[in-house]
């Protein structure tokens, strides 16, 4: 079956190995443009190499991936990054290059990806930066970036292409309540003022609830619950249960 | 970033300006940038001469060997390319000799081509320059030591002869000279025998010649030891050492023989009742010692001229006193140095008229001690030079014959100085100047003899 | 056993494929003069130094030995013949091969740690091309260069050591420093560092690139990096002199 126009991402019956650990087994969920998904689980139950499937940094060994209209399994690497030109990517540790400032890191993909003119590569590298709160940091290195400036600086490189999808791994690990909070209102903002898809990897449960409208949860490499807060709360998988719940 | 340029740019210009360096000067010893003639020449051995082997005019670096032409049958030979750089072809005549040299006892072999001779055109481009067969220093070697086994079996054989002959001859001489004086003097019935000037000449001369032989290879022997000493203290191949180990045994083995000789020759020519045969014999015996003795000095001759010994003789100034050749030592600076002692001793002073010959008179004796002492201490250990002068005017003989009279009269001084003194024979040098000493001397005419007492070489 | 051949494989097409990525466009030229500046330039320094002290060194040894044998003058052809073709190419790579090529793994290696690779990747740049082939280049380029400057830098101090030892000129020196060198004792023995460099380059790059683990993978990526590349350079070498001896017969030593 092929997904409607109002579909983002869809996996369907997607199941990837690491040498005899599997880490996905047959997962199939869909998410709707302009929708928020969290992905929760425990660690190393395949959020991550969710993410990375969808950006097609890796490759399934079963079942099908599609972002928007594209099977992306089999793509060839040049259409493969008209694929990822829709799609930014917010690394778990920001991944910013530590050999670049922070104006050469964002610099970079649209210098890499798109035709635009010095000039506008200039304009655009700033307003992204004033967006997160860093306009003034256009020639720091970022090993002079705190962790919470790093996220930003590593969410701005994500946005600066203006991507219509965009994946958060893990956005507020390690950081304060206060930070984690302009994090999420951060990526709260792209989702509603600029109808950005998000999906999120997370294991902060508040901001996850505030953010997502969907969730999805793994356990053991399985899907096991799927849908809203509520009906993830009334899941019959007790994980599932526990990891949703906002005691935790 | 234009930081980083400079530093690339730096990087990359200091590493291609060493490689040019090193091309450039790589290029320039092999002459890859300069312009070349080409010769040829030919070798029945290649000696380990390959292409590319550096070839030297007149000693310079001159380019390289460009091809070697392998010869197709054992009768032809190998027939070699080389280039010559430009600038020395001026040296190159048709009369240079191409041979090929080594670079010391460790060094690889090149190519010498000699420079030539001025009256000689100068070698057209590719054409064929005459070549001289190289020495191989083992062959030479080896060469040297057959001579010296000859000599060796020559000498026994004499020897055995001799001994056999005169079997009965019982008492001894003890010194060959003294009986070579009686003969002279015609005391003995050898003596009587032997009276004709000829035999006593020769007599002479190969007494004179078998010692001398023995010095001269005692005191190479020495130096052998000094050299394989030296030699081994450096640790050179052992080859060499055991090269060097048989050319002394086979030196010390010509000492032995000669001195058997000397001492059979003495017994032989010893007054004798045995008469007419034995005088017969000797004179036989005498000729085929003076060959032996012959070969001998040739042997020695031959050893000198050898790589391993040449420095030691060249640092001496000269090889031999013993063959000085007239000519070639009016032309040795050595010899006719104004700052050499001389005593210039006349022929009246000198010599007496004794029957048919000259024998030194007892004012004569007088007049060489005195001339010996004025020399002083040194003389004893410095080598001593006697000019004979003649001219000529002897009545004994043909008159024009002044240089065999000034010879006569030479080895009559030195046998003389050699009884008289503790004088080592090597050091005692004799050359018949007929009547004319050598230039700038102060003498245009001499009738006698001149001491020369040769100053320190530095 | 497996394990080892299957690593030789792996190795192996990852050079392949550094080698094959290298004519195919587009090129990395800014990565490139980057790591030329940081592997080339920023060694000089080090190799100028090393160079000196070997040299020096070299002459005072081959001096003590040689004097007993009165064969003074072979010192600038024993110090030529043996840097240029021996001494400076393989101790140029083997310093290379700590200061590359540990830095080499372990900056890949934390790339790879801390998912820049992912990042690079999820821009749809190739990120082998844009980091390990721009390295490799830059070693193979830089080796010779390097090597080149280590001889002559040897060379320098020989001369500066016999100098002070007997006063000799440098017209001379240099004259007796060439006077036996072939160009099969210079050229060869310098590209042949080209290889080396591509040694240094490929296999660092893979233990950096293909590193999997933590922050210890980033350390064991430079350690691995630097055994091998050592290792392989002094391999490769026995077999580069033998090929420099069938090529050039005559006249390589």
């Amino acid at each position: 079956m092929n997904p409607d126009d109002s579909t983002a991402v869809f996996f369907q019956s997607v199941s990837k190995s690491f040498g005899a650990k599997e880490v996905l087994h047959e997962v199939s969920f869909n998410v709707a443009a302009g929708e928020a998904l969290c992905i929760l689980g425990r660690s190393g139950t395949g959020k991550s190499v969710t993410l990375k499937l969808i950006i097609a940094l890796l490759r399934p060994d079963a079942g099908k991936i599609w972002i928007e209209q594209d099977e992306i399994t089999t793509l060839k690497t040049e259409e493969l990054s008209r694929v990822r030109r829709k799609i930014g990517f917010l690394f778990q540790d920001a991944a910013l290059f530590d050999s670049f400032t922070l104006y050469e890191n964002l610099s970079l993909p649209l210098a890499r990806l798109t035709s635009k003119s010095q000039e506008e590569i200039d304009s655009m590298v700033v307003k992204v930066l004033r967006e997160v709160g860093l306009a003034a940091d256009k020639k720091t290195m970022p090993s002079q970036l705190s962790g919470g400036m790093r996220k930003r600086a590593g969410l701005a490189r994500a946005l600066v292409l203006e991507p219509k999808i965009l994946l958060a791994d893990e956005p507020v690990s390690g950081l304060d309540r206060i930070t984690a909070s302009e994090i999420d209102e951060l990526l709260l903002q792209q989702k509603t003022e600029r109808q950005t898809t998000l999906i999120m990897v997370t294991h902060d449960v508040h901001g996850a609830r505030r953010v997502g409208d969907r969730f999805v949860v793994f356990d053991h490499g399985h899907l096991v619950a799927y849908g809203t807060a509520a009906e993830v709360e009334s899941s019959d998988n007790e994980t599932a249960r526990q990891l949703i719940s906002l005691s935790s | 970033m234009a930081n980083r340029n400079f530093l690339i740019g730096m990087f990359v210009l200091i590493g291609l300006t060493l490689f040019t360096i090193g091309i450039f000067l790589i290029g320039k010893r092999h002459g890859a940038f300069a312009r070349h003639v080409e010769f040829y020449t030919e070798f029945k051995d290649l000696s380990g001469l390959t292409k590319g082997t550096k070839v030297k005019v007149a000693g310079m670096d001159a380019g390289q060997v460009a091809e070697v032409g392998v010869p197709d049958s054992p009768l032809s030979r190998f027939r070699i390319k080389l280039q010559i750089t430009e600038r020395l072809r001026g040296l190159v005549r048709t009369d240079s000799v191409a041979t090929i040299a080594t670079e010391g006892v460790v060094g690889g072999s090149y190519l010498l081509v000699g420079a030539g001779s001025p009256q000689a055109k100068a070698a057209a481009p590719l054409s064929t320059l005459p070549s001289r067969e190289p020495v191989d220093m083992s062959k030479l070697l080896e060469h040297g030591l057959v001579l010296l086994k000859d000599a060796d079996i020559n000498v026994n054989k004499v020897g055995a002869k001799v001994d056999e002959t005169l079997d009965g001859v019982e008492t001894t001489v003890g010194n060959a000279n003294d009986l070579v004086v009686g003969l002279k003097q015609g005391r003995g019935p050898a003596g009587m025998l032997l009276k004709d000037e000829t035999v006593a000449s020769n007599i002479r001369q190969s007494v004179t010649n078998a010692k001398e032989a023995t010095a001269a290879l005692h005191k190479a022997s020495g130096r052998v030891d000094d050299m394989a000493a030296d030699i081994q203290s450096r640790g050179v191949t052992k080859k060499v050492d055991e090269t060097i180990t048989s050319a002394r045994d086979a030196a010390a083995n010509i000492k032995d023989s000669s001195k058997q000789v000397h001492q059979t020759v003495a017994a032989a020519t010893k007054p004798d009742k045995h008469g007419v045969d034995a005088g017969t014999n000797v004179r036989e015996t005498l000729s085929n010692v003076n060959v032996a003795s012959a070969n001998m000095t040739e042997d020695t001759e031959a050893l000198k001229h050898n790589f391993l010994f040449r420095g030691y003789f060249n640092h001496r100034g000269y090889y031999s006193l013993t063959n000085l050749s007239p000519e070639n030592y009016r032309k040795d600076r050595l010899f006719t140095n104004p700052e050499n002692k001389r005593a210039w001793l006349s022929a009246k002073e000198l010599f007496i008229r004794e029957g048919n010959s000259e024998v030194l008179s007892s004012e004569g004796k007088k007049q060489l001690d005195a001339a010996i002492y004025k020399f002083g201490e040194s003389v004893f250990d410095r080598p001593i030079v006697i000019e004979g002068y003649s001219n000529g005017a002897d009545p004994a003989n043909d008159p024009a014959d002044a240089l065999s009279s000034s010879w006569r009269r030479a080895i009559l001084i030195r046998l003389y100085l050699q009884n008289r003194f503790p004088l080592y024979p090597t050091n005692l040098g004799i050359v018949a100047m007929k009547n004319s000493p050598p230039n700038g001397l102060g003498y245009s005419e001499w009738d006698g003899i001149c001491l020369v007492f040769l100053r320190p070489q530095k | 056993m497996t394990n080892a051949i299957e690593f030789v494989g792996d190795v192996s097409v990852f050079s392949l494929r550094a080698i094959a990525d290298l004519f195919r466009p587009p090129f990395e030229a800014e990565q490139f003069w980057i790591q030329l500046a940081e592997i080339g330039s920023r060694s000089v320094p080090l190799i100028v130094a090393s160079g000196f002290a070997l040299g020096a060194v070299m002459t005072l040894h081959t001096r003590s030995t040689l004097v007993t044998f009165g064969a003074t003058a072979e010192i600038p052809t024993v110090q030529s013949l043996g840097f240029f073709i021996e001494i400076g190419p393989l101790v140029a790579g083997l310093l290379m091969a700590g200061r590359v090529g540990s830095g080499i793994g372990a900056v890949l290696a934390n790339l790879r740690v801390t998912e820049q690779i992912d990042a690079i990747e999820s821009l749809s740049i190739d990120s082998f091309k844009f980091l390990v082939v721009p390295r490799v280049l830059a070693c193979v380029i830089a080796l010779p260069l390097l090597t080149l400057i280590m001889d002559f830098s040897g060379l320098v101090a020989g001369f500066v050591a016999e100098y002070a030892a007997s006063g000799i000129s440098w017209h001379l020196y240099i004259e007796r420093a060439f006077a036996s060198l072939d160009w099969a004792n210079f050229v060869p023995p310098t590209l042949k560092t080209a290889v080396f460099g591509f040694i240094i380059g490929a296999v660092s790059s893979y233990f950096g690139y293909t590193t999997s683990e933590g922050a210890q993978g980033v350390g064991k990526a430079a350690t691995n990096s630097v055994v091998l590349c050592s290792l392989l350079i002094i391999v490769s070498d026995v077999v580069l002199v033998q090929c420099i001896a069938v090529a050039f017969p005559r006249t390589a030593l």
